[in-house]
């Protein structure tokens, strides 16, 4: 074992034995928090605090709202929006219109401005959401200007134009309406209490798990079966619809609003709260938003300078801690962090529960027994991939040529061929990372050519990388969670409200990876960051994920590359082991000790061709593979 | 270590929130602390500074003639950013302060929520750069006045002097998109609607350019195609000295009428003076052409000290709101703000830089007339004969 | 007709000031996969150098080396400065946080560009500042009919397009260039291949911003209104024109610049200037729906 792989050992040795001190800190984390909510409830009745502290402490809480609103496209999905103002000038503005030329109500404007801002949000970016990185961050900016352009071009008279909106009301609820500062500074923060409690149930369910997926490593989680189109924009709806919401506060408060608070410097602020808090983190969220307004406030005196010292802050900021000032701590929660109610609060012992009961297995692996009893009689096994004639061109290169490829139940089947001979192109084929240009691909009966990535591993068809794909800022756990996703249904309604059945299903997924990753022999790992893993591990640990969604086929893309032979022939053994379960494999290999040791039949493939296809021993001595491929190892 | 981090860093957050709490002066008043809500940062940063400029030299006149009440006066400067957020924070930290009266501030948007709020805490405010109708028309706000002209009465005379003394028949009216330009470009519009009808003039173009861009060579080229007889540009002087540069390089000799935000030293900077000679211009009465004492007098001292004009006519108006407030106040022999108000509205004799300051009921300027000036070769500015 | 013809001069040189803009953009983004906020900070910081160069000792250098000489003094001492000032924002506020990823980058930049415009401000003062007169070449040249351009404008063109063709060159063509874009492509490989990482991040931090001086330089000379926020305006729309031609590739910053100069003017010029940013970001985003990466950057499938 490497040095690398011992230092992490002795780290997670160590944690183990810190447990105790880590369970204090909660409990100082608890009371820190008791004391931060009791200074909000006194904070308007503290001596020096006027009404001048009340309306920054309001903003805070605006500006609160408006880094959660981004956390969750910025933080949680990764995606560059630089436009958000567009959308809390949305929520603003339909305030504003309604109340002005109809007269509702502050209050029920409040949703109403949610559901148009994410409406709008929706409609926009939906054409434009499969932009990479900085593509969809230009039009971001360009869709926060159009707003803000057109707000001040007044079109049909609606939005009054560059002077903006005036004579809005305040909120009002029947028996009392907000006025004062002080009602307002509490109005905003017990808005944003609820809302911080409903985004941490979210951030710690199926779905927040989705987006840290996505944002961690877009194409694994498509193969592991997250519709990453879906949740990028439900991240945009829910992301915009909070702004609309800060927006209908503020112009509640305001009674005022014109296209001058929704600049694109405004976008730019509210995407420095949230990498100066920490990507995804609730708490650092608070803290940057209070440090972005103020640090300008206490400084207002020394006016001309102010903006200066906050540059210069921000850069110092991120050269000494670049994570952000408060970031999310993933590892060191450990399953608590997982926020899944009601677990064991020893881990070890839920392990050893699990595995007695061997349940998971039973309820989710075993394709065999599991799902086709009736068996085709030996001699001819049932097929259960089949390619046909399947051809994938990149441009005038024919990387895959009429390919007819084979898998039959509880069977190993290798790939081989030389480099480049087309065979990870075609695994990406199979599992609709690159749509096949011509032929049909055929699994369980099913023609599933050009499905989409997710619907793939839907279908039962796992798969690894040969460049290793994790998520390598989630704990192993986590990563291996990402694979059942697809089986279970929570929505975001359930997600946030944390429903029974939700509880139900999260138990479920649970249990499945930690069965797995527990089988492939890295439970003690369980709440290590991926990226921290030495190389071989990483390479199991993404077998595992791959093995907890369950698979009815599971495609192994050059697994052994990159172990030393112990570990080699420790995969030979866990291959063997889950062909016995009742999993046919599909493997690209390259060593022949592993292709010989574990498959059933091999294909071998040249310039995108098939030359063979047969069982090992007659393979072994085909004169066209030894040509082809073998004799040039030798 | 990281823990620590954060948490020295929450303390200083909050140390540095009570501090600056308690940094509030004591209670005895040796002087009559006066605000000035101003743009130091931001867009305009310049016209902040020359507000600040010109504010502290009126203040320091009429502390060397003994300041009011027998006391001096002090001015509290708040930046507001340009920018209605800082601008409601800003007017809130001179509330939070006791002071009674404040000169806020530079643009009507941007003036909007702070008079509000200074209206709903009973404090006096005086804008200088907000020349928006609706401030004083749109609803009761009893503690707000202006220094400036509104835009209609602005507008009112450009439609006249336009086709009346020049006898313009082709019109091209240009604004910058912001509050003021357009608004003082809409009101030209209902202005010249009477002659449009009569069939006298014809508006040839009326369109936005935007603000703080560079190249405005398309739309030039467009009123070189246009050609039309006057040309109005009804936004700041930073543009339009752009404008008329790029127009006059590229050959484009229709007569140019700049609102009363572009005649200025700093427009003659950009544009050069061969550029802006014969370029006319709306005005109030300009400091320089007034006969009042106090105008040479402030004028004087400004020059004697920053060795130039003050920047903009907004700053001069700053620098009248604080003379509007210390008559008042001299008249209410008080600073209680309704008091002051009431004398704000009552004042008949009360003169500043530029000309008498006198309030109607709804607190805009009285008895504003405009005039048009036109620049020379040597870029001096002159009456329009 | 001779109004279409003029707004083509005219696009072309909003398009020239874009291009030379975006090329920053661009080769920043290339080599590091940063927006680089602040460089139009830098931008605008050259064109204050540029105008403090031609009004030290009241107008020196226009008097010593005659108007053009002045200009090209300013022009080459602003390239110079502002070269220098990237090598040094580079290693203050990037090269510390390079390894900490992508978004603290960002945010850096994003800091050094508020940093950089109110020092400025706080140098300078917030006013506007003019070229001096005597030191802008004056005079025009009558293409055909009443359709002119002044000395100045031409000059402008005439540089950016050559410069641009120079880098062009300079890129695509030597082997310091095919460094660079190696490194573009796949860092850690050309590290390996003995191309020195650190000298190409100097490169492309010297060169990208002296090419921002040099529109700077050229902004006020055009316009002679300068301002301490006069890159924000200018910043976003070459970062706009880099990412329509396809963002870390050069000929496609020229392109895109050249490409949105020309459609701002048109449409400015026959449909409305109130509406002229919406089509601005209306047709990228067009662009973008048909194109995902830009218009000239080849379709590269992600290796899985």
């Amino acid at each position: 074992m490497s040095n690398f792989t011992r230092t992490i050992t002795d780290r997670i040795n160590k944690f183990q034995g810190a447990r105790a001190t880590i369970f204090k800190n909660k409990r100082q984390r608890r009371i820190l928090l008791i004391v931060l909510i009791g200074l909000m409830l006194v904070f308007p009745f503290l001596p020096f605090v006027s009404n001048y502290w009340l309306d920054v402490g309001f903003f805070v809480g605006i500006y609160v709202l408006l880094g959660l609103s981004l956390n969750i496209v910025l933080g949680e999905v990764g995606l560059f929006n630089l436009g958000q103002a567009g959308f809390y000038a949305i929520g603003a503005y339909t305030t504003g219109i309604l109340y002005t030329q109809l007269n509702i109500p502050i209050v029920l404007l409040l949703p109403i401005s949610a559901i148009v801002a994410g409406a709008v949000a929706y409609l926009t970016v939906s054409p434009i959401i499969h932009l990479k990185g900085d593509y969809l961050c230009i039009v971001t900016i360009g869709i926060g200007e159009i707003i803000r352009i057109t707000a001040n071009n007044n079109p049909f008279g609606l939005t009054n134009g560059p002077n903006g909106i005036t004579g809005i009301g305040n909120p009002d609820f029947g028996l009392f309406s907000i006025r004062t500062s002080t009602q307002f500074f509490y109005y905003v923060w017990i808005i944003i209490a609820l809302v911080i409690v409903a985004l941490i149930n979210l951030q710690k369910s199926r779905i927040g798990r989705a987006w840290n997926y996505i944002r961690e490593d877009e194409i694994a989680a498509e193969s592991n079966g997250i519709d990453v189109r879906h949740y990028k924009l439900l991240a945009f709806l829910i992301g915009t619809a909070l702004a609309g919401v800060a927006g209908n506060i503020y112009g509640s408060k305001m009674m005022i609003i014109s296209p001058d608070n929704f600049t694109f410097m405004e976008s730019c602020l509210i995407f420095a709260i949230v990498l100066l808090g920490g990507l995804g983190s609730i708490p650092g969220n608070v803290l940057g938003a209070a440090i972005i307004v103020i640090f300008p406030e206490i400084f207002r005196e020394f006016a001309s300078y102010r903006m200066l010292f906050f540059g210069a802050a921000l850069v110092v900021m991120m050269v000494f801690r670049p994570g952000g000032i408060l970031p999310r701590r993933r590892s060191q929660a450990g399953f608590s962090g997982l926020g899944i109610a009601n677990l064991p609060t020893d881990e070890n012992q839920y392990i050893e529960n699990i595995v007695a009961q061997g349940s998971v297995a039973q309820r989710t692996g075993a394709p065999s027994q599991a799902v086709h009893p009736e068996s085709v009689p030996s001699g001819e096994k049932r097929r259960v991939l089949e390619t046909q004639q399947v051809t994938i061109n990149f441009g005038g290169l024919i990387a895959v040529n009429k390919f007819d490829l084979n898998v039959r139940e509880g069977e190993i089947t290798a790939l081989i061929g030389p480099n480049g001979a087309g065979k990870t192109t075609l695994f990406n084929g199979i599992t609709g990372i690159y749509p096949p240009t011509k032929g049909r691909i055929i699994f369980m009966d099913e023609d599933i050519t050009a499905l989409k990535p997710h619907k793939i591993i839907a279908k039962g068809i796992a798969r690894t990388f040969q460049n290793i794909r994790l998520f390598p800022s989630l704990t192993c756990i986590e990563n291996v969670m990402s694979s059942p996703h697809y089986h279970a249904t929570a929505g975001p309604w359930e997600s946030i409200v944390h429903t029974s059945r939700q509880r139900k299903e999260e138990h479920l997924i649970l249990e499945t990876a930690v069965y797995r990753l527990h089988q492939i022999g890295l439970w003690e790992y369980r709440n290590e960051l991926a990226k921290n893993l030495p190389y071989g591990k990483q390479k199991l640990l993404e077998i595992a994920r791959a093995l907890a969604s369950s698979p009815k086929l599971l495609i192994l893309d050059e697994p052994s590359s990159g172990l030393n032979d112990k570990e080699s022939e420790a995969l030979i053994e866990f291959l063997l082991k889950l062909k016995t379960e009742g999993f046919p494999l599909l493997l690209i290999e390259h060593d022949m000790n592993v292709v010989m040791g574990t498959s059933d039949r091999i294909t071998v493939m040249d310039m995108g061709s098939k030359i063979a296809e047969d069982v090992p021993s007659r393979i072994y001595n085909d004169p066209k593979v030894i040509e082809a491929y073998l004799g040039k190892e030798e | 270590m990281k823990k620590a981090f954060a948490f020295t860093f929450t303390v200083m957050i909050i140390l540095s929130l009570i501090l600056t709490g308690c940094a509030q002066p004591a209670a005895e008043e040796e002087t009559i602390k006066i605000g000035l809500q101003a743009p130091l940062t931001g867009a305009y940063a310049a016209e902040g500074a020359w507000a600040k400029q010109c504010v502290e030299i009126a203040a320091q006149l009429i502390n060397d003639k003994g300041g009011v009440l027998g006391k001096k006066i002090e001015i509290v400067v708040v930046d507001d950013a340009s920018n209605p957020k800082d601008s409601a924070l800003a007017a809130q930290k001179m509330v939070s302060q006791g002071l009674q009266e404040v000169i806020a501030s530079y643009g009507s948007s941007v003036t909007a929520p702070a008079a509000d709020l200074y209206d709903a805490n009973k404090v006096v405010s005086v804008a200088y750069g907000a020349t928006a109708v609706r401030l004083t028309m749109e609803k009761e706000r009893p503690y707000f006045f202006r220094t400036a002209g509104r835009d209609d009465t602005q507008s009112e005379f450009f439609a006249k002097f336009a086709v009346e003394t020049l006898g313009a028949k082709t019109l091209a009216v240009m604004h910058d998109n912001q509050d003021y330009g357009k608004g003082v470009a809409v009101d030209a519009m209902a202005f010249l609607q009477p002659y449009i009808d009569a069939g006298q003039v014809e508006v040839v173009y009326y369109d936005a350019v935007t603000p703080n861009e560079s190249d405005y060579s398309a739309v030039v080229s467009q009123i070189k195609a246009l050609n039309p007889d006057v040309w109005f540009y009804t936004a700041y002087y930073s543009e339009a000295a752009l404008l008329l540069k790029q127009a006059r390089e590229a050959g484009v000799t229709s007569t140019f009428i700049g609102s009363n935000a572009v005649p200025s030293p700093e427009f003659v900077k950009i544009a050069g003076e061969s550029i802006v000679d014969g370029s006319i211009h709306l005005n109030e009465p300009m400091p320089q052409f007034l006969s009042f004492p106090e105008s040479k007098e402030f004028l004087d001292a400004y020059q004697a000290k920053y060795n130039e004009m003050p920047g903009s006519i907004w700053s001069v108006y700053a620098a009248d709101g604080l003379n509007a407030l210390v008559a008042a106040i001299r008249k209410a022999g008080t600073t209680d703000p309704d008091k002051v108000a009431e004398a704000m509205r009552t004042m008949t004799d009360a003169t500043g830089i530029t000309g008498l300051l006198l309030f109607t009921e709804r607190g805009d300027r009285k008895d504003i007339p405009y005039y048009a000036y036109i620049y020379n070769a040597q870029g001096i500015l002159e009456p329009y004969k | 007709m001779e109004m279409f013809a003029e707004q083509l001069i005219n696009g072309l040189t909003i398009g020239s000031f874009y291009a030379l803009v975006a090329i920053g953009y661009t080769m920043v983004y290339g080599v590091m996969k940063l927006i680089n906020f602040a460089h139009g900070d830098l931008f605008t910081l050259g064109s204050y150098l540029g105008y403090t160069i031609l009004v030290i000792g009241a107008g020196w250098a226009t008097a010593t080396f005659g108007v053009w000489g002045g200009v090209i003094v300013a022009v080459i001492g602003a390239m110079i400065g502002i070269g220098f000032a990237g090598l040094l924002l580079e290693k203050v506020a990037y090269a510390p946080v390079y390894k900490a990823g992508r978004l603290p980058l960002v945010v850096s930049a994003l800091g050094a560009s508020i940093f950089i415009s109110n020092a400025i401000m706080a140098i300078w003062g917030p006013r506007y500042q003019a070229y001096p007169q005597a030191s802008i070449p004056t005079g025009s040249l009558v293409l055909f009919g009443d359709v002119r351009i002044t000395y100045v404008r031409l000059v402008t063109i005439l540089v950016s397009l050559g410069l641009m063709a120079l880098m062009y060159y300079i890129i695509e063509k030597t082997t310091f260039g095919s460094a660079v874009r190696a490194s573009a492509l796949d860092k850690d490989t050309a590290t390996l291949m003995g191309i020195d990482f650190k000298k190409i991040i100097r490169f492309v931090f010297f060169v990208g911003p002296s090419l921002g001086a040099l529109a700077g330089v050229f902004a006020g000379l055009n316009y002679s209104r300068i301002i301490f926020n006069l890159g924000q305006t200018y910043g976003l729309k070459a970062f706009t024109a880099s990412i329509l031609g396809g963002i870390g590739n050069i000929p496609g910053a020229m392109i895109g610049g050249l490409l949105l100069g020309l459609m701002e003017a048109l449409f400015e010029g026959y449909v409305s200037g109130a509406w002229k940013n919406v089509f601005v970001f209306v047709i990228l985003i067009v662009i973008l729906i048909i194109r995902p990466t830009g218009l000239i950057s080849e379709k590269i499938a992600e290796k899985v």
